[in-house]
């Protein structure tokens, strides 16, 4: 086969098919294991605002007069109920209640609780679920944020993006299925790459992490001195002798190898071209809030996220670090709040505009909640801090099927313990693949000679919060 | 309750089976149905994959009381009455009525198990199975493998195992391809056994060799190049989860484990017999007299992860260490995961919850804490301190100077305890420093007598020094009585510390702290006070007087537990009562150093730990601290007063005289006690054993100083006593089931009665060569390696869920030549050889290609019709680029290097300069939450876990990388020029060298049409942009050779750039 017969056959020429659809798929645009969705799914992407380092639900959503009233008195023992402590508090004399300092109010008709520190969420309150009877297994934020984003406090296993892409696959060529945007310049609990990695399933599956700088993907640009003229022409070259060495071995290696090298051509026009916010206009970028035109701040990762779902990526797990107020928490997560809260609103605002909040599930949280007691000392009116708290926490969730409007679930009085309703970190996998279309018992891959899933053993559908 | 199955069905079923012919089908495979059944490898795959979850090993979710795995209970009568398997009665099997059954209530495996119904095929397999007699074999994997019975060499196929290949593609009616072409051959050859590409000359040696041992002369070379060792050591790596870092959370560099991955380079290279790098890595530490060589194997125990994020439960993590190595020793030793068992029972394989803890328990003996400090760069122990031969020198010089000034000391204390003698004999006058003390008690440093606050709320220094102590005012000053008498004393929350500005010592230097204390209870955990900065934060590094389970405890550390000085009092601390206690060390840093005064009387010690090797100070937390530490328990409710600091050991009597003042004074005033006084006059007011101290101290302090230099890196060391193991409830730290001994699983060969329980037993239980699994795990792993999968396709699971291998015959043979020794016809355990029998065999050395209904039929070659073909690891990609360019260097071992992708890396992490961009893959700095881009992208696992198995995956990043990346952009330039100069410019010569350094062979006419074409496109781009072509030359760290015209260069580079993304160049064919 000559290169104009090769090319004729495998659409190559401008405005050609598709490569992959003619070679079969190649790696990186590939259908997933699962030929179809178990039931019809409600979202077809999801966007993840990861509020690492355990965002306080007694500060932003799980409003507690009675907790304030008491503040300065000690945890009972009969509430704490020989929970385990971590080794930041667990040794502490004496363990003081303490109350919100910020005020609460209910916004929209559903009557939300919100604190004044989340005045741009407040306005969107009634677009959102509201859970706050999320609870984890883990006291620390390293297994923390690997059993939410895992279903294992063991680093090992793959995660939710990685689930995805393995079943569900990934419908479109020019970007990857799961990418990962990180707010830039944060401290506070450091991440680690394993929570978007392809655990024991193939790697193909992990994330592809967009960075703020030059080089979204690793990578991604032609080095200096090498243009898109003549990189093509070196791909053109490079394809010849592959299609030169396919004519004496015919091995679909080869093909799957020129079909990735054309991907990765488009994903050098595609990647420069949904990562650039100029072309967005002024409206937009002041919705999202001054950050918005920063590249690597929240707030432009929150637009740059609905970019991706609009070019069908699947998946976009934003991080967002520093919510680790052991101390100094008046400051520290007011300053977190004027982050993120008017970010993650306009992102939910911006996709219920352009008509795809109802097929795209957007979620906010983190990997625990923090106590309602103080760690350390309480003295009136002074800083003070929360320890990490794994009995209840709050997440919200919007779009993608969730019933509007909704607040799931009860805490006692103290915001200590839950009454009614628990979500398990299992539940809220189940119910995010559920809503995907998949039977979270049903997306297995066999892995040392067992079935593994997302949700290990467990995890039930939380009924009540599905549109 | 028995259902009763639809009968019409069943019929047909067994009209089926017993149709005559059926068993002596001419083909009987196209049918999808064996000529005969065997369990092993028709039925067990089928039971196990479907029925083990719940009708398997695993006693705790067992329904009905049905077990499959076992034939005895399997045929036995049910609680319902029924029989799952009647032996050569299917019909009166319930097993058969459940799988056919329409009925969901009934129907196996039931529709909640969400795993679909049996195929047709699998539903007459297990029914033909039953009617046949339901025999049981043992699986496979756990029985010793023995010389199987080869085929006579019909086809003068030279190998054994070819001969077995050879049968089994007969029987699909295939043959063996010919022989890979010569070039091919090599470069194959190379990469699988240097991981380097062949140079053109050693291309051009062999294909122009034509005697009949010339590929066995081209492997023998190869074998004994260093490269070998080199090549080897990536694979092991990824087994040993091998990482410059940490891992978890915080996932700090830890900048010395190389020295084992040199090791293991060396242990290739001289093929240590894999029994022995075996044992070694397992238990190098219990040999006799062992060596420091196998000391350091056993850092393969110590490379998990380990955490240090603040507020992480100690316990919690020490048992994921011992977890980790135990699943690790299952995986890389036994191929079998055992990670099932830490909370249940295997589903699948006979494996208990008890084996695994039995199993662990061989782990769980060392030194070792659950986090390693956060605070401080100590080594956690156990450690070994990596001496080179000069400094092992200076420090046996500085430890016998340390001798020399200490035997010095004694004699000048027995001479000055002689003239206390003679004066209180009358014979001799008093010494006149001695006459004069009046009682005074030199070298106090601070003392705090907690009478009050200053006016700016801060507690004096009796000594009116400025040393004063701050504290919050949380604890307070009460009013309390001691010996009868009202007195004042602090008050500890035990959240709040009290600060003093003094004692900062080091461990050469002598000192004694006092106090009256009076606890409030009996303590699990309180600290009276320390001189750290924080427990397990810290590692504990300094010292401490804390309470613990009752008891005081005294010690001197640089990094608890195993690098430590520590004496414990034998009788427990008196509860609400107020005890005089005096500390002292007397600048030794062992454990008979310290002492512990209980109101006034030494008191009865046991020895902690007496391990301390480093310097106690450095860490932090410089001055002493009362009743509080960092996340730790402090001094809760507790009171104390009269705190007293001295730099020096003082004397007993001196100590009496703390509890009662006024009594150094009487034993002068009526000098009696010539033992009592005599020591004190040394020990304080005598001349010339201050000085001799003071040489000590100096003495000791060289030689500390000398300690602290040396690199130290993590192995095992047994405590002396091993800890009690326990079975974990569902796998957690905190709930302890029944005690368990160590003990290997019962479903395997039974720990030999003439062993150590301890590891050492463990890993001779495992090189036996009669061991069913070491031998088979391993050739299957190095199959892998040649072949890209492995002879059992899963290598970290030779279970029952494993897929029963195509050619067990070939693995049994193996293994069993590589584990029995040579005067038996075996390998005995040299890699070396193995490595060559298999590359010797005709099924190494087939073309990789087949024809194409082979090809789509086996597209992961595991018939073996055809040679091996695979992605390169990303090592060889990376390293053939650099040897192709000329940039490798070949220096073996060595710290780890940072290449040029670091600074893209989710930890990003400064380039290194220079050599170090040069070195091979295996070098490179790995850090696991954040690996080598480069590396990571091809592949390369991240290291957390032990794995056995890559993926090869084919993505377009990894078009990025190549294109794109600086190594290879300047691995292409620099190969351009130096083919340009040498070529005199002629660009078709130099891209037809390229072609060749990169592809092992010379580009064909047509392929020679696409380079110029290829080099005439970018020559005419760069022409007209000559400036770019100065910016791709710029890039990476070798020097630009100026005498190569940049248009040139550069025209030419990007075509090599590209032949670094050829199939020829990075695919093995």
């Amino acid at each position: 086969m000559n290169r104009r017969d090769w090319l004729t056959t495998f659409g190559m020429g401008l405005g050609g098919i598709a490569l992959s659809e003619m070679l079969g798929r190649s790696a990186a645009a590939s259908g997933g294991v699962l030929s179809g969705c178990h039931f019809p799914p409600k979202a077809k992407r999801v966007i993840y605002l990861f509020q690492s380092g355990g965002p306080s639900q007694l500060d932003l959503y799980d409003h507690k007069p009675a907790l304030l009233a008491k503040t300065g008195e000690q945890l009972p023992d009969s509430v704490r109920g020989g929970q385990r402590l971590t080794g930041m508090s667990g040794n502490q004399s004496s363990i003081p209640l303490v109350g919100s300092p910020f005020a609460f109010t209910q916004y929209g008709e559903s009557g939300a609780w919100l604190s004044e520190l989340l005045p741009h969420t407040a306005k969107i309150a009634d677009r959102l679920c509201f859970i706050r009877s999320m609870h984890t297994e883990s006291i620390n934020h390293g297994p923390g944020v690997t059993f939410m984003q895992s279903g294992s406090q063991i680093p090992g296993r793959p995660s939710i993006g990685a689930w995805l892409d393995y079943g569900l696959g990934n419908e479109y060529d020019d970007l990857p299925s799961f990418v990962v945007l990180i707010t830039k310049n944060k401290g506070g609990q450091p991440l680690m790459s394993h929570l978007w990695g392809a655990g024991f399933l193939p790697t193909k599956h992990q994330a592809v992490r967009f960075r703020s700088g030059s080089d979204p993907v690793l990578y991604v640009n032609n080095p200096p001195g090498v243009a898109a003229e003549n990189r093509r022409q070196l791909l053109d070259g490079l394809r010849e002798l592959h299609e030169h060495q396919f004519a004496g071995t015919p091995d679909a290696e080869i093909t799957a190898r020129i079909a990735n090298y054309e991907m990765a051509f488009r994903m050098q026009a595609s990647v420069p071209e949904v990562t650039d916010l100029s072309t967005e206009p002024a409206h937009v970028l002041d919705m999202y809030g001054p950050d918005a035109k920063d590249p690597g701040t929240f707030a432009a990762n929150c637009l740059l996220a609905r970019r991706l779902a609009e070019r069908g990526v699947r998946f976009i797990q934003l991080y967002h670090q520093d919510w680790d107020h052991h101390g100094g928490l008046r400051g520290g997560i007011r300053q977190e709040c004027r982050q993120t809260d008017q970010p993650a609103a306009a992102l939910v605002q911006d996709l219920a505009m352009r008509g795809m909040l109802d097929d795209t599930l957007v979620i906010w949280g983190g990997e625990f909640g923090r106590t309602n007691y103080c760690q350390g000392l309480y003295k009136p009116g002074a800083e003070f801090g929360r320890d990490h708290h794994p009995r209840c926490f709050t997440i919200w969730m919007a779009g993608g099927g969730i019933r509007p409007g909704t607040t799931y679930g009860e805490t006692d009085e103290l915001g200590y313990n839950i009454v009614n309703d628990g979500v398990h970190v299992h539940d809220f996998h189940a119910t995010l693949l559920h809503l995907l279309g998949i039977d979270h018992e049903r997306l297995t891959y066999k892995f040392q000679g067992r079935r593994y899933r997302l949700t290990d053993v467990h995890g039930k559908v939380v009924k009540d919060i599905l549109a | 309750m028995m259902r009763l199955h639809p009968p019409r069905l069943v019929a047909i079923l067994f009209a089926g089976v017993l149709a005559p012919g059926w068993a002596c089908a001419a083909e009987p495979e196209a049918a999808g149905q064996p000529a005969r059944i065997s369990f092993n490898r028709d039925i067990r795959p089928i039971l196990s994959d479907n029925c083990f979850a719940c009708h398997g090993p695993d006693h705790a979710n067992r329904q009905a009381g049905l077990r499959l795995d076992v034939a005895e209970q399997a045929v036995a009568e049910l609680d319902s009455g029924t029989r799952a398997i009647v032996p050569g009665d299917a019909e009166a099997s319930e097993l058969v009525a459940r799988i056919v059954s329409t009925d969901p209530d009934s129907v196996m495996p039931p529709p909640q198990a969400k795993i679909g119904r049996l195929t047709e095929a699998q539903v007459q397999l297990l029914t033909r199975w039953i009617a046949e007699g339901a025999r049981y074999e043992p699986h496979w994997a756990f029985v010793p493998p023995v010389k199987p019975d080869v085929p006579t060499d019909a086809d003068h196929a030279s190998q054994p195992l070819d001969r077995l290949v050879a049968a089994g593609l007969a029987r699909r009616g295939l043959a063996l391809q010919p022989e890979a072409d010569r070039a091919a051959l090599i470069r194959r050859a190379m990469f699988d056994i240097t991981g380097l590409p062949p140079t053109p000359a050693e291309v051009a040696a062999f294909v122009a060799d034509s005697a009949p041992d010339a590929y066995e002369r081209l492997l023998d070379r190869l074998l004994a190049s260093p490269r070998y060792g080199e090549r080897m050591a990536a694979d092991w790596m990824d087994l040993a989860r091998y990482s410059d870092s940490y891992g978890f959370q915080v996932d700090r560099p830890r900048p010395t484990m190389w020295p084992w991955r040199d090791w293991v380079i060396k242990a290739f290279n001289e093929s240590l017999p894999w029994d022995q790098f075996t044992l070694w890595q397992l238990a190098g530490d219990l040999l006799p007299n062992a060596t420091d060589e196998q000391r350091l194997a056993t850092a393969f125990n110590r490379l998990h992860q380990q955490e240090a994020e603040g507020g992480s439960v100690e316990e919690e993590y020490r048992v994921t260490y011992v977890n980790d190595r135990t699943t690790t020793f299952g995986t890389a030793f036994l191929g079998l995961t055992l990670e099932c068992c830490r909370c249940h029972d295997h589903k699948f394989d006979p494996l208990s919850q008890k084996d695994f803890y039995a199993l662990s328990a061989f782990f769980d003996d060392v030194d070792e804490a659950g986090l390693y400090s956060y605070f401080t760069q100590a080594v956690p122990t156990p450690k070994l301190r990596l001496l080179d031969e000069a400094s092992a020198a200076a420090l046996a010089q500085a430890d016998e100077a340390v001798g020399e000034a200490a035997a010095e000391c004694g004699r000048a204390d027995a001479d000055a305890r002689a003239r206390i003698a003679a004066w209180i004999a009358d014979a001799a006058p008093l010494p006149e420093a001695f006459a004069a003390v009046g009682g005074m008690i030199p070298g106090e440093v601070a003392r705090y007598a907690f009478d009050g606050r200053t006016e700016d709320g801060r507690f004096a220094d009796a000594l009116g020094s400025k040393a004063a102590a701050t504290s919050p005012d949380d604890n307070t000053v009460v009013p309390d009585a001691r010996g009868g008498s009202p007195c004042t004393a602090l008050h500890l929350t035990g959240d709040h510390p009290v600060t003093t500005p003094v004692g900062n010592f080091r461990r050469s230097q002598p000192f004694t702290i006092s106090a009256w204390i009076k606890p409030s209870a009996r303590y699990d955990r309180a600290v009276v006070f320390h001189r750290s900065k924080a427990w397990t934060d810290a590692g504990s590094r300094g010292y401490e007087l804390l309470v613990a389970d009752g008891h005081l405890r005294w010690s001197l550390i640089h990094f608890w537990p195993g690098d430590a000085a520590s004496v414990r009092c034998a009788e427990p601390l008196p509860v609400n009562e107020w005890t005089h206690v005096a500390v002292s060390s007397d600048g030794s840093g062992r454990a008979a150093g310290l002492k512990v005064f209980v109101n006034g009387h030494e008191a009865a010690t046991e020895i902690v730990r007496d391990s301390l090797t480093r310097e106690i100070t450095g860490g932090g937390g410089d001055t002493i601290t009362i009743g509080e530490r960092m996340r730790d328990h402090g001094f809760k409710n507790g009171l104390v007063d009269d705190f007293r600091v001295f730099d020096r050991t003082l004397a007993p009597l001196e100590i009496r005289d703390l509890v009662a003042p006024g009594t150094l004074a009487a034993a002068l005033a009526e000098p009696r006690d010539a033992e009592a006084l005599g020591n004190t006059f040394a020990a304080a007011f005598a001349t010339e054993p201050a000085l001799r101290r003071q040489a000590l101290e100096a003495a000791r302090r060289r030689r500390d100083d000398l300690a602290e230099r040396p690199p130290e890196i993590m192995v095992m060391r047994d405590l002396p006593e091993p800890r009690l193991a326990y079975v974990l409830e569902r796998g957690d730290y905190d709930k302890r089931g029944a005690s368990v001994e160590p003990n290997t699983p019962a479903a395997l060969p039974p720990f030999p009665v003439d062993q150590p329980r301890n590891r050492l037993g463990l890993a001779r239980w495992l090189i036996d060569p009669d061991h069913p699994l070491l031998a088979r795990v391993t050739v299957n792993r190095l199959w892998q390696a040649l072949f890209g999968l492995g002879l059992v396709q899963s290598p970290e699971d030779l279970g029952s869920q494993a897929t029963r291998p195509e050619y067990p015959e070939v693995l049994d043979l193996l293994a069993w030549q590589f584990s029995h020794p040579r005067a038996e016809g075996g390998l005995g355990w040299d890699m070396k050889r193995l490595v060559k029998t298999i590359m010797l065999s005709r099924t190494y050395r087939q073309r990789s290609l087949a024809d194409e209904k082979t090809m789509a039929d086996d597209p992961l070659n595991v018939w073996l019709a055809r040679g091996p073909r695979h992605r390169l690891p990303a090592e060889m990609i990376r390293d053939g680029a650099l040897a192709a360019a000329g940039l490798l260097v070949e220096k073996v071992g060595g710290p780890p290097v940072k290449t040029y992708d670091m600074p893209e890396s989710f930890k990003p992490e400064k380039a290194d300069a220079g050599p170090a961009l040069y070195r091979r893959s295996l070098y490179t700095f790995w850090r696991r939450t954040g690996p080598g881009p480069m590396l990571e992208t091809f592949d390369v696992p991240k290291r957390v876990v032990c794995v056995a198995r890559r993926d090869t995956t084919n993505t377009p990043l990894h078009a990025f990388v190549l294109m794109n990346g600086p190594q290879f952009v300047e691995a292409a330039r620099v190969l351009a020029e130096r083919l340009l100069a040498e070529e005199q410019g002629q660009a078709d010569r130099a891209l037809d060298r390229a072609f060749l350094l990169l592809t092992s062979r010379r580009p064909d006419d047509e392929e020679r049409a696409i380079l110029r074409r290829m080099h005439s496109d970018q020559r005419a781009w760069y022409d007209r942009h000559p400036d770019e072509a100065a910016k791709l030359l710029a890039i990476g760290d070798h020097r630009r050779d100026e005498s190569v015209p940049a248009v040139d260069a550069a025209a030419a580079a990007n075509v090599i750039n590209a032949l670094m993304n050829y199939d020829g160049c990075v695919v093995k064919r």
